[in-house]
């Protein structure tokens, strides 16, 4: 689904998820309870806005020397015998993967959470190569048996109703589960338990990694990150290239802010510092250390327009507030990352074309921008990919001549005047009771819901000879 | 190594294209970390009734259980009453010798099977069996090597003698620690973080550090909290009085 | 005594065709208070439309020519949260290339408000003379509290207008599905927001719904409408104005 672009169009795939009455619920009440948990957060946090700043401004100035701090990193990584590849598209990151678990033996693969594996497509990739790979994260594994794509950043089963998993897990795991989230819960635990214990590779992401230490952070609640880093004999994280921050000292800031952007907690139940491989005198750890740095588009935009979407700590909490992620879903969106930030993702990911009807999946409403913990701009991004739509003539034909005949009547004030005096005449047919209904066209798709006003009798312009 | 120098290459020519959105900074470093942790140390002296108050209500918050003994003897007690609350049969511990104290009798009286792990025993024989040790075992015994009040955190650092899998595989875990490794703030655990890192292969003899607070915990199933995915579902701290 | 201050009107294009009766509230309630209000010929829009949907060259040259039809005003005022934002935040941006025009363009910026904004902060208005009678609710429009960062004027001129009950609507703050062009190219989308915005509405049991942007109002005063509901949707000018609902 996410190679190349897709066959649906953004009408229909939202439609689809309108009419869905369970997902309209699961998507109010879960949205809103992220929405309550954040504010209280920051309610309770007068130094939150001032951690926002600073959070942004470290992003900002790593980005500025993003070279010398992937360089910093990977030396350090390396002198802790870790061994670091460079992937500059999805498909070498996938191959380095793929490399690796076939000169290693490694038949099952036990994976952390992670967006930028997803954005890979490494689990098919692995499956065909004959590896097994197994989500441990509730929610992740939850898709994975359901043969899905996560439909939120930080909680990939929130579409689905513990009925359906208490039916997905009865049917893959064999057993009777009742509809219980914690009886549900001791079943993952007991089934991924022994999957920890017998894999040969533990794959994750990176929340950051600190330069000056060569330091991977996983930022948890589940304990599955400690498993995956901690038990199987190899451990691969893949990691943007925008994830890595300077120091330790960086790193206590957006600690302080990411779990209070995504779950109001002030921090996840386990934050986890992984340099490198065991070390000597350790019973337990893994033998390898593997760190992938993906570029996949990333560098691309550092001096170009999506640059501060590069900032994205991925906690969720604008997909909680967009009006439309919270009517639509993440499935709708048609790509690994949805809501506001994820239309930016998709347009650096994939080039502009991607998001030809995404980039209006947006009333611009800027509740997404309030609430990022590092005050990314989306709307004015989302605004900037319109005009590039429009330059590189990816908007459809048919718009553009309506808007560039818009531009005339604004232009022209004698045009504009007359125009009113047309729409007056034209619109009698459809004047039910004051009000507009049922118009052709492109104003058909706003009757077909809403009534419009009619063109007023007099303008105001037309009434001003009066009032003046 | 193919990949790397034109992997840099490229960034380096992005980032030349431009001077950035705004001027921005880093976030400031102490520039004598050990001078600096050895001043936060101090001022936790003094102040480290009101941290630990902190950090028992945090704690409490994220569903820790909170104990608080006169001296390390008294800690045995206190695991074998856990123990015993919870049907536990068998433990995993750190190091006595990290620890400051070996619970193995007092829970052996209980009947309970304990499992020390010992720093140096590192071959691979010790390795599988301290793995099928740790999977079997109910409850896990640890040190704690920073405490943050702030947010109710436990800072753990692995390595000889203090597995990773002692606090992460048992179904309850309890740490001990005493006054000296409170702390108020996620800044100051930041200044501890940089002095860790000055030569950390000197003051760390493991690879991973890991930061616990509260227990294991997923509310991936329409947004209803249960605890215990992974982790463990209980986390217990005792704190010991006696400096 | 001081001289009187003098408002320019910037209409809107969905004020001079939709919703005259907007303007002239405006107007009654400006004299009202002592201002002096003149309009100047030739304004069509402010080029929000344009730009939004990323036509940003054409948005231009509509910025230019409003800059230049407003170069006299000593103030500007505009009864719309979003072309005010559009004026003060995008204009210079949209005409950086031109120094003079820029110029222009920030002096126009420091010289225009939305209405709510310039009656608080230019006239130090607390109280009115119209009355209202009954429960009315306010929505936040997002460019008048995000771009422009005003909740309060609107709440307080409201609660300064005898008779009015203002009642917070739940989730004042959430958009009501307009986004301009979004309403036609996501009409799905968009009317399912306006369902969940018009059922916080109609909970309030108000008369009333104000607002301070005509395309807010054209949203929701179409769903209402549309659903046969008996609260009319209203521009806070008519509520000011002590003109009630036609």
């Amino acid at each position: 689904m996410s190679e190349g672009l897709l066959r649906t169009t953004l009408p229909d795939r939202a439609g689809a998820a309108l009419r869905d009455t369970f997902l309209q619920q699961a998507l109010t009440i879960a949205t809103t309870k992220f929405i309550d948990l954040r504010r209280e957060s920051f309610e309770g946090f007068p130094q939150g806005e001032a951690l926002r700043d600073r959070a942004r401004a470290i992003k900002e100035a790593t980005l500025q020397h993003l070279d010398v701090h992937l360089e910093r990193l990977a030396d350090n990584v390396e002198r802790l015998g870790g061994t670091v590849h460079w992937a500059a598209t999805a498909e070498e990151a996938r191959e380095i993967v793929l490399r690796l678990a076939r000169d290693r033996g490694v038949r099952m693969a036990v994976k952390s959470k992670s967006m930028a594996t997803e954005e890979i497509d490494l689990n098919e990739a692995l499956e065909h190569a004959g590896v097994t790979p197994v989500e441990t994260d509730l929610g992740e594994y939850i898709i994975q048996l359901a043969h899905e794509k996560p439909s939120h950043i930080i909680a990939p089963a929130i579409h689905k109703t513990k009925g359906q998993v208490a039916e997905l897990f009865s049917r893959e795991l064999g057993g009777r589960f009742e509809a219980d989230p914690e009886v549900l819960t001791a079943v993952a635990r007991r089934a991924l338990r022994q999957k920890f214990l017998e894999a040969d590779m533990g794959i994750t992401g990176a929340n950051f990694a600190v330069a000056d230490t060569g330091t991977v952070v996983l930022v948890t609640n589940e304990g599955n990150g400690r498993m995956v880093t901690s038990l199987p004999r190899i451990h691969v994280a893949l990691m943007g290239i925008e994830k890595v921050i300077p120091s330790m000292s960086d790193l206590v800031v957006f600690l302080d802010i990411l779990a209070r952007s995504a779950t109001g907690q002030k921090l996840s139940s386990y934050t986890t510092l992984v340099r490198g491989p065991r070390r000597a005198g350790e019973l337990e750890g893994p033998e390898e250390f593997h760190l992938i740095l993906l570029d996949n588009g990333r560098a691309r935009q550092i001096a170009s327009t999506l640059r501060e979407a590069l900032y994205c700590l991925r906690c969720g909490a604008c997909l909680n507030v967009c009006p439309v992620y919270r009517q639509i879903g993440g499935h709708a969106y048609g790509y690994t990352y949805p809501g506001p930030i994820g239309i930016l993702l998709t347009a650096m990911l994939k080039g502009n074309e991607s998001v030809r009807e995404l980039a209006h999946a947006s009333s611009l409403c800027g509740a997404c921008k309030d609430v990022c913990p590092v005050r990314i701009d989306i709307p004015r991004m989302l605004v900037e990919l319109r005009e590039h739509l429009d330059r590189e003539k990816i908007a459809p034909w048919s718009e553009r001549v309506v808007f560039h005949a818009f531009r005339r009547l604004l232009l022209s004030p004698a045009a504009f005047r007359l125009s009113a005096r047309a729409g007056r005449w034209l619109q009698r047919p459809f004047v039910r009771a004051g009000r507009l209904r049922g118009l052709p066209l492109l104003l058909g798709r706003w009757t077909r819901t809403r009534d419009l006003p009619p063109v007023a009798a007099r303008t105001f312009r037309e009434l001003w000879k009066e009032l003046r | 190594m193919a990949g790397r120098a034109e992997f840099l290459e490229r960034i380096r020519r992005e980032v030349a294209k431009t001077p950035g959105l705004f001027g921005a900074s880093t976030a400031p470093r102490p520039p004598r970390p050990a001078a600096a942790a050895e001043a936060i140390r101090r001022e936790l002296a003094e102040r480290w009734p009101q941290a630990l108050d902190r950090f028992r209500q945090e704690f409490e918050r994220v569903a820790g259980v909170f104990h608080r003994v006169p001296d390390l003897a008294a800690v045995p007690d206190t695991i074998a009453a856990i123990a015993r609350e919870r049907g536990v049969r068998r433990l995993v511990t750190w190091d006595p010798a990290i620890l400051g104290f070996d619970a193995g009798a007092r829970l052996a009286a209980d009947g309970c099977a304990v499992v020390a792990a010992r720093a140096g025993q590192e071959d691979e024989a010790s390795r599988l069996r301290h793995r099928a040790d740790a999977a079997a075992a109910q409850l896990g015994v640890t040190g704690a090597d920073l405490v943050l009040a702030e947010t109710g955190t436990l800072i753990l650092l692995s390595g000889a003698g203090r597995p990773r899998s002692t606090s992460l595989l048992p179904d309850v875990h309890v740490a001990v620690f005493g006054r000296d490794r409170l702390l108020e703030s996620l800044e100051q655990v930041g200044v501890m973080l940089e002095d860790l890192h000055v030569d950390p292969d000197a003051a760390m003899s493991g690879a991973m550090i890991n930061f616990i607070t509260g227990p294991s915990r997923t509310a991936d199933i329409e947004l209803t909290l249960t605890r215990g995915v992974h982790g463990p579902k209980e986390v217990h701290a005792v704190f010991v009085e006696a400096p | 005594m001081a001289a009187p201050v003098r408002a320019s009107l910037m209409i809107t294009c969905l004020g001079d065709v939709f919703f005259p009766e907007v303007g002239v509230a405006m107007v009654r309630l400006l004299r009202g208070l002592g201002v002096e209000v003149d309009f100047p010929e030739g304004q069509t829009c402010c080029g929000l439309p344009l730009f939004n949907s990323g036509y940003h060259h054409d948005a231009a040259l509509v910025a230019a020519r409003t800059v230049e039809l407003f170069e006299r005003a000593e103030h500007v005022v505009v009864p719309s949260g979003s072309c005010a934002w559009m004026v003060k935040t995008e204009y210079p941006g949209l005409l950086k290339h031109d120094p003079a025009r820029r110029a222009a363009a920030e002096s126009l910026a420091r010289r225009t408000r939305e209405l709510s904004q310039f009656l608080v902060e230019v006239l130090g208005v607390t109280r009115l003379d119209a009355r209202f009678e009954g429960k009315v609710t306010y929505h936040d429009s997002c460019h008048l509290l995000r771009g422009l960062g005003e909740s309060a004027a609107p709440r307080a001129l409201l609660r300064g207008v005898p008779g009015v009950e203002l009642v917070e609507l739940p989730g004042a703050d959430q958009c009501c599905g307009f986004g301009g062009s979004f309403s036609v190219r996501l009409p799905e989308v968009s009317s399912a927001i306006l369902d969940k915005k018009l059922a916080s509405v109609e909970a309030t049991g108000a008369r009333c719904l104000v607002a301070c942007d005509a395309g807010c109002l054209m949203q929701m005063g179409g769903g209402l409408s549309r659903r046969g509901s008996s609260v009319k949707a209203i521009h806070l000018a008519q509520v000011l104005a002590g003109e009630g609902p036609r």
